[in-house]
């Protein structure tokens, strides 16, 4: 009898018992209100703001990529199977392109992040308060510059005014809510570099001195020293590169080698990713190395077009490597764990130089002595004159497959692949599924898509 | 209570009574008209609970108490029948009361009924219909045997992924597959790889009932949105103990194989499109002054290295890639033995089985060790426990998805003119081929996948009277995955790293939890009441774990222990929880009217806490007509029911744990650790609801030698979850919301006929055709259209459309004057060379308008021929390599073979475009109706040929029964469709919208087998 009572009153017990079992949280994620509760917290969210800003969509290889496919002028080849990087390389860039896309959403998730930090700022400990902020600040402005670049008809063209820049959004997302501030219609040009200029500026103010894989003060001169150059400021780009060099305490390497395929920053790394077996992406490896070295199948190659631009005798030209059947690439990228320079001191050297060059003036050095540090390291005799012509060959070549190519070629005019420095298709369509997503009456596409 | 605990006492004392004088008598049960013997048939002394079964030669033995003087012989599908016990041997010819598929067992939630009661809609296959059949899944077993189900493999490859849709798509972003039970127990479909339904031995299955309407499947509330199929497993009888044995070898080939262009074709196309390059960039290659730089040079140059040892000028080698990704080899074998018995309080059925299929692609197989033990005791006249329990082993080799470089498939992208091995005999690799080899990574890598599944329940029912019982069940899945990879030093992988290896290992738990009471209860002669009332609770866990490391010191130290280099690892876990309430009650009066009420509240762990709890409650109704005085005497209409059915069903299923929640996630920068925004908080988000109408006409003519069901549907989804894209400025892409409505209406019609039916000869036909046409019926807010062309394929979203709809630029063919590749513009007439200006427009719809099977049995003298033809209709499948292998030398994949017809000089009128390496122009390569096609396909899906040995033969060997028969499977496909095969959805990408799509995915598998089926 009791029994039976027993098996009777089993699932009344079961009944109650279960209600609480469908309250389960999750494992491998936290709310976001947990996220912006702690100091500690938010110093991770910031950690992954970095390692956002990181991935290969973006400073992990594709901007530099990009760059470089769109400013080929047939020194390089993109070889690969992939579609998406053989329509830029081509400039026939369809609005659904899936690396256009990805680049885009990336840029604006490490924007959020950004936005996340710097609202909930009041939860840092007051002493790291600057700090976290200042990184918080310079990597929104840094997102910024790099998406009106690809994005926005250059600065160059002139009408920043009116052409169009990017969507700017300056506060967080939270609790799920899109609005208006999120669903807006892009700024300009100008105004999207004004919003550069103000993060990167005041993130200069309240960051240390401390530079490398972390940004520092120096970190965001270097960054605006290549915004002003964009904007053919001259003179506060040679401030901002005289900065770095006068005070973030780094040296160029002896070997122009040195500065790549290394497992920690170089002596010249103003700003540089760190790439190991454990994190990091890398993919200008997996897009311009080779199978033998676990990349892709030599995607980018090296064209003669190319080595005719240096002297025999030019060291840079050590890094390249032949493959066998004259197919060659650059050694850059050679190895996958490797950290990958963003910002390189012999930059600054030839930034100032230019900058001094055209205003006639020699602020920290002359332009001659600056192009002479670049160009005795790569082996070469010191040249004794200088032109302007020089001074953009040397930097061409310095910098050669690092980035920053079609940026070179867009602010000083020049043509890629036939291509005028302010055509329509040296510039990215916004991507298809955000005209989608907000109205094309709002997020209005660019000229020529 | 005291009342309960006396009669049960009486009962048993009654029992003890009957303890006294006996005699056993044997004799055989037969069918008076064709002489078959009657399996199953009950034998049972009148006036007592004495009885037994008769086995499947139709023999039994019972023991009798004293004063038996008659027996009471039925069985489903005969009229029953009293005879005197005349002596030891008691003999009974039955005769067939031609309602056999009325009187049928249809398996439902939480209880059984006879399929003339039923109101509701279940498809049932017997598992004797699809025993045998060389399948590593059940659900390939059933394609084409039930109308509106539709199974579709995603590719040929073994143990792999199946969609199964009942009625057409409920979903966007919610599971569409139906929920599996295994004898009561809901199972998981997750896994680690591979597929989770794989690992059931489906010899085992008395029957597989398929739950398609509402008031069907209600009873299992939210999780029956996409119907659900009820798996029951062969029990034992009382009886003597019977043996089946059976074994069986067979053959694998593709279906089909598409061909490629041959090493002269490829070097003429090749350099055709290279010159065609230059041309447009104003260079004569052909000038030995113009030469250097150009394309030509750079093609050719490419041509020396892909010719390894070989000269491609001279042609030396000819390598047909495409055969390289087949196993040549490929077999099929199977064993399996089962007994099957019991006495009046214990029953059995165990099984123990073997089979291997190796896949068609190089480096694919499957094994599965099965066993199962079915037990049941009858502690008392009132109280019986039991345990269905089965444990399997699966062992597949892996093949990676289609995307991947190193699947097998991929292959065919290599040149004709690269041979296979250099001068040493090591298979070439990347620079030689073009792309990494996949045959090097069959060659020196492995991925082997072992899983154990542990499926059972064990159960108690307790009768309080004849006609109130509870029942508890509590049943298990546990699974666990090991899925060991290595790949040498030569592979994609290997290479540069010294080789790669990886483990990863995934637990899956799901328990479950029922109890309910049924009440059975007829008063008087017109009414018949059934209820149900109890609850139901789910958990599901998974656990995964892996580890990943490079740098073995020599290739044979496969095992992370000699790594030199530990890469990395993670381990993930998640949980989800259901408490469900049910409650069904059954009305039948005067055999003519039924009426069935059902309710189920589900809560669920993925929803907020506000919206957690839903009801889903069903009613229908039936009408037997023919029971009514002025049908009853029709010599030529049977049976004729009328029914009708409403219902409320739910999904939460297969969009996340915690969809609601705003969510980081862990990541990291510079080796520490970080977070990260993953998701986008909707603390609105509740259940998506199913509203599903659907009226049935169930008939039978000619004393049910034609009988048939024809059913109309209307199944609509309201607060549809998906994943909608958000402006990318919000720092995320998608949100998870309820948003629209879609809308499934359908017929289906099912014809069964005994065409012939003499004591030699017998033939029988069935038939089933579903219609089926899915709408989207509302997006979020003012949306209409959600594009989805992400440049390879366009399954979209578009209101008043068909879900995953091929959405974007019409291909107009190829400009006749220079060799470009033409769109429309969006005025639909003028035609553009320009990809971006080109109008979208619906281009193709991959659901099929219509399904159907068509079966046949028949029967001479021992001899059995059956074929079941299934057909697939009206929809579209897009090759997504298309850009890749139809793309006229945009690069230097190798074409197919349509290529050939490539526009050469102005006036050429043609679909292929001008070839051009590199890209040039408009050469139609981006995604666009132009590797859209016709995917309709007819295939004779099943064929055996079987011969039972005579009884006079099995006599003297001391065997109830032998069957020799040779099967085939895909034997067999009719279609228009130039890819390898109609049956696909490449496995990377499948999904509810993501349907129709092909991209280097294996054709399905096509078989022939030999068996030997014995019983004694």
């Amino acid at each position: 009898m009791k029994k039976i009572f027993f098996i009777l009153m089993l699932p009344a017990v079961l009944f109650t018992a279960c209600s609480k079992e469908l309250d389960i949280n999750p494992t491998q994620s936290v709310n976001e209100d947990f996220v912006f509760s702690t100091d500690a917290n938010i110093k991770a969210a910031l950690n992954g703001a970095y390692d956002v800003v990181s991935s290969a969509d973006l400073e992990g290889g594709n901007l530099q990529l990009y760059a470089e496919l769109l400013g080929a002028n047939g020194e390089i080849s993109w070889v690969g199977t992939f579609n998406e990087p053989d329509e830029i390389f081509n400039k026939s860039i369809i609005t659904t392109n899936s690396f256009v896309r990805d680049t885009w959403s990336a840029a604006y998730r490490a924007i959020n992040i950004c936005n996340n930090i710097i609202a909930n700022i009041n939860v840092v400990n007051e002493g790291d308060r600057d700090r976290v902020k200042g990184e918080a600040l310079f990597l929104r402005g840094l997102m910024y510059f790099e998406l009106v670049k690809l994005y926005g008809k250059p600065y160059s063209a002139g009408n920043a005014a009116t052409n169009l820049g990017v969507q700017i959004v300056t506060v967080p997302t939270v609790n799920g809510e899109i609005t208006e501030v999120q669903n807006v219609a892009r700024s300009t040009v100008a105004q999207t570099y004004e919003q550069v200029i103000s993060d990167l500026s005041s993130s200069k103010n309240l960051m240390g001195e401390d530079i490398g894989v972390y940004a520092g003060k120096y970190t965001a001169a270097a960054i605006l020293s290549r915004v002003y150059l964009q904007m053919g400021d001259y003179t506060k780009a040679r401030d901002e590169a005289n900065d770095v060099i006068e005070n973030a305490g780094a040296g160029l390497e002896e070997l122009y080698s040195k500065a790549f395929n290394n497992t920690s920053p170089s002596a010249e790394d103003i700003f540089v990713l760190p790439v190991t077996a454990q994190d990091g992406a890398n993919d200008l490896h997996t897009y311009w190395s080779i199978a033998d070295f676990g990349a892709r199948d030599g995607d980018v190659e090296i064209n003669q077009n190319h080595f005719d631009l240096y002297d025999a005798a030019d060291a840079r030209l050590a890094l390249f490597y032949d493959y066998g059947g004259g197919y060659v690439y650059s050694g850059k990228w050679l190895q996958q764990y490797k950290y990958i320079p963003l910002v390189r001191l012999a930059e600054m050297y030839l930034t100032r130089a230019e900058a001094n060059f055209r205003l006639g003036t020699a602020t920290g050095a002359a332009a001659l002595a600056d192009v002479n540090m670049v160009h005795e390291r790569a082996g070469l005799p010191a040249l004794t004159a200088l032109t302007l012509d020089d001074i953009i060959l040397e930097r061409h070549l310095e910098l050669a497959h690092e980035g920053q190519r079609i940026h070179d070629i867009k602010r000083l005019k020049q043509t890629a692949d036939g291509f005028a420095y302010d055509a329509n298709e040296l510039v990215f369509p916004i991507p298809q599924r955000d005209v989608d997503a907000v109205g094309p009456s709002i997020l209005v596409q660019n000229p020529g898509y | 209570m005291r009342k309960i605990a006396s009669i049960t006492l009486v009962l048993v004392l009654c029992t003890c009574s009957f303890v006294l004088a006996q005699t056993t008598i044997t004799g055989k049960v037969t069918d008076s008209k064709s002489g078959d013997a009657v399996a199953n048939a009950s034998i049972q002394v009148k006036g007592t609970s004495i009885g037994t079964t008769t086995d499947a030669a139709g023999s039994y033995r019972l023991t009798l108490p004293q004063d038996a003087a008659l027996l009471q012989v039925s069985s489903v599908g005969y009229t029953s029948k009293e005879v005197s016990v005349a002596g030891p041997v008691v003999n009974v010819l039955l005769v067939s009361s031609g309602t056999k598929n009325l009187d049928e067992i249809v398996v439902v939630g939480y209880g059984t009924k006879i399929k003339k009661d039923l109101t509701g809609n279940i498809a049932k296959v017997k598992g004797s219909d699809v025993q045998n059949m060389p399948v590593s899944n059940f659900n390939q077993a059933l394609q084409g045997r039930a109308a509106g189900v539709f199974v579709e493999a995603n590719n040929g490859k073994v143990g792999e992924g199946v969609k199964i849709l009942i009625r057409g798509s409920g979903s966007i972003s919610a599971s569409n597959s139906p929920l599996y039970v295994i004898d009561g127990v809901p199972i998981s479909t997750s896994t680690g790889s591979g597929n989770a339904l794989a690992d059931i031995n489906f010899n085992d299955v008395e029957s597989f009932d398929i739950l398609k309407d509402a008031s069907a499947a209600a009873i299992y509330g939210s999780r029956a949105a996409n119907g659900v199929v009820l798996i029951t497993t062969k029990k034992g009888r009382m009886g003597k103990t019977s043996f089946q044995v059976n074994t069986q070898y067979g053959f694998n080939k593709p279906t089909h194989l598409r061909g490629f262009l041959n090493a002269q074709e490829f070097v003429d196309l090749l350099r055709e499109a290279a010159i065609n390059s230059d041309n447009i960039d104003g260079v004569d290659p052909l000038d030995p002054g113009q030469y250097s730089g150009s394309w030509l040079q750079f093609a050719e140059r490419r041509l020396t290295r892909y010719s390894g040892w070989s000269d491609w000028r001279t042609l030396q080698t000819n390598t047909n890639w495409e055969k390289l990704a087949f196993n040549d080899d490929a077999s099929t074998a199977a064993v399996d033995i089962s007994a099957s018995g019991g006495t009046d309080k214990t029953k059995f059925y165990t099984s123990l089985s073997y089979t291997k299929q190796d896949g068609i692609l190089i480096g694919n197989t499957f094994k599965r060790f099965s066993a199962r033990l079915n037990l049941e005791q009858a502690v008392s006249e009132k109280f019986k426990l039991g345990i269905n329990m089965a444990i399997s082993q699966s062992t597949s080799g892996r093949v990676p998805n289609d995307n991947e470089f190193s699947t097998p498939m991929q292959i065919v992208a290599l040149s004709p003119i690269t041979p296979l091995r250099d001068l040493d005999g090591n298979v070439y690799n990347s620079p030689t081929t073009t792309y990494s080899n996949p045959y090097v990574d069959f060659v020196d890598g492995k991925y082997k996948s072992v899983t154990y599944r542990n499926i059972g329940n064990v159960f108690g029912q307790f009768n309080f009277t004849p006609s109130l019982f509870f029942r508890s069940e509590f049943g298990v899945d546990i699974q666990n995955q090991n899925d060991d990879q290595f790949y040498g030093f030569n592979t994609t992988y290997g290479d540069g790293s010294n080789g790669y290896g990886q483990s990863d290992w995934f637990k899956g738990l799901d328990y479950n939890l029922n109890n309910y009471l049924t009440y059975k209860k007829k008063s008087g002669l017109n009414h018949d009441i059934e209820a149900v009332l109890g609850m139901s609770y789910q958990k599901y866990n998974t656990v995964f774990a892996n580890v990943f490391g490079e740098q073995f010191p020599v290739e044979q130290l496969q095992k992370l222990a000699s790594a030199g280099v530990i890469k990395g690892g993670t381990s993930r876990e998640s949980n989800s929880s259901f408490l469900s309430y049910f409650a069904r009650a059954n009305y039948k009066y005067n055999n003519k009217f039924l009426l069935s009420l059902s309710g189920r509240i589900d809560g669920s762990s993925v929803f907020g806490a506000d919206s957690r709890f839903g009801f889903f409650p069903a009613v229908s109704a039936g009408w037997i007509i023919s029971e009514e005085n002025f049908l009853a005497n029709s010599g030529f209409l049977s049976f004729l029911k009328l029914r009708g059915s409403w219902g409320l069903t739910g999904n939460a299923d297969g969009f996340g744990e915690f969809a609601h929640l705003g969510l980081w996630s862990g990541s990291s920068y510079n080796g520490t650790g970080g977070l990260v925004s993953t998701q986008l908080a909707n603390p609105d988000l509740r259940w998506e609801k199913s509203n599903q109408v659907d009226i049935g006409i169930d008939f039978g003519f000619l004393k049910n030698r034609i009988s048939g069901e024809i059913d109309f549907y209307r199944r609509k989804t309201d607060d549809l979850i998906y994943n909608v894209p958000v402006t990318s400025s919000a720092g995320y892409t998608n949100k998870i919301v309820n948003i629209g409505a879609m809308e499934n209406k359908g017929i289906e019609i099912v014809l069964n006929s005994d065409n012939i039916i003499t004591r030699s000869f017998k033939w029988s036909t069935n038939l089933n055709i579903s219609i089926n046409r899915n709408k989207v019926l509302k997006l979020d807010g003012d949306q209409t259209t959600i594009p989805g062309n992400d440049g390879r394929y366009l399954n979209s979203l578009i209101v008043g459309e068909s879900i995953g709809v091929f959405y974007g630029p019409k291909y107009a063919g190829v400009d006749p004057d220079n060799g470009d590749a033409l769109f429309f513009l969006p005025d639909g007439k003028t035609t553009t060379n320009s990809y971006n200006d080109a109008g979208n427009f619906v281009v193709g719809n991959p659901n099929p308008k219509l399904i159907a099977g068509f079966g046949n049995t028949l029967n001479y003298k021992g001899v059995e021929l059956s074929f079941l033809f299934q057909g697939v209709f009206g929809n579209q499948v897009q090759n997504g390599a298309g850009g890749f292998m139809t793309a006229g030398f945009d690069w230097f994949d190798n074409q197919t073979r349509d290529q050939l017809n490539r526009w050469q000089k102005p006036g050429d009128i043609t679909d292929v475009p001008q070839l051009r390496l590199g890209g040039y122009g408009s050469d139609g390569i981006q995604a666009s109706s132009r590797y859209i096609y016709d995917a309709d396909y007819i295939r004779l899906k099943n064929i055996t040929l079987a011969y039972n040995l005579p009884s006079s033969v099995l006599r003297h060997v001391k065997l109830s029964t032998a069957k020799l028969y040779i099967t085939g499977v895909n034997l067999l496909t009719i279609t228009d469709y130039p890819g390898w095969d109609p049956e696909v959805n490449t496995d990377y990408r499948a999904g509810n919208r993501n349907q129709g799509s092909d991209f280097y995915a294996a054709p399905q598998i096509k078989n022939i087998s030999v068996g030997l089926n014995i019983g004694f």
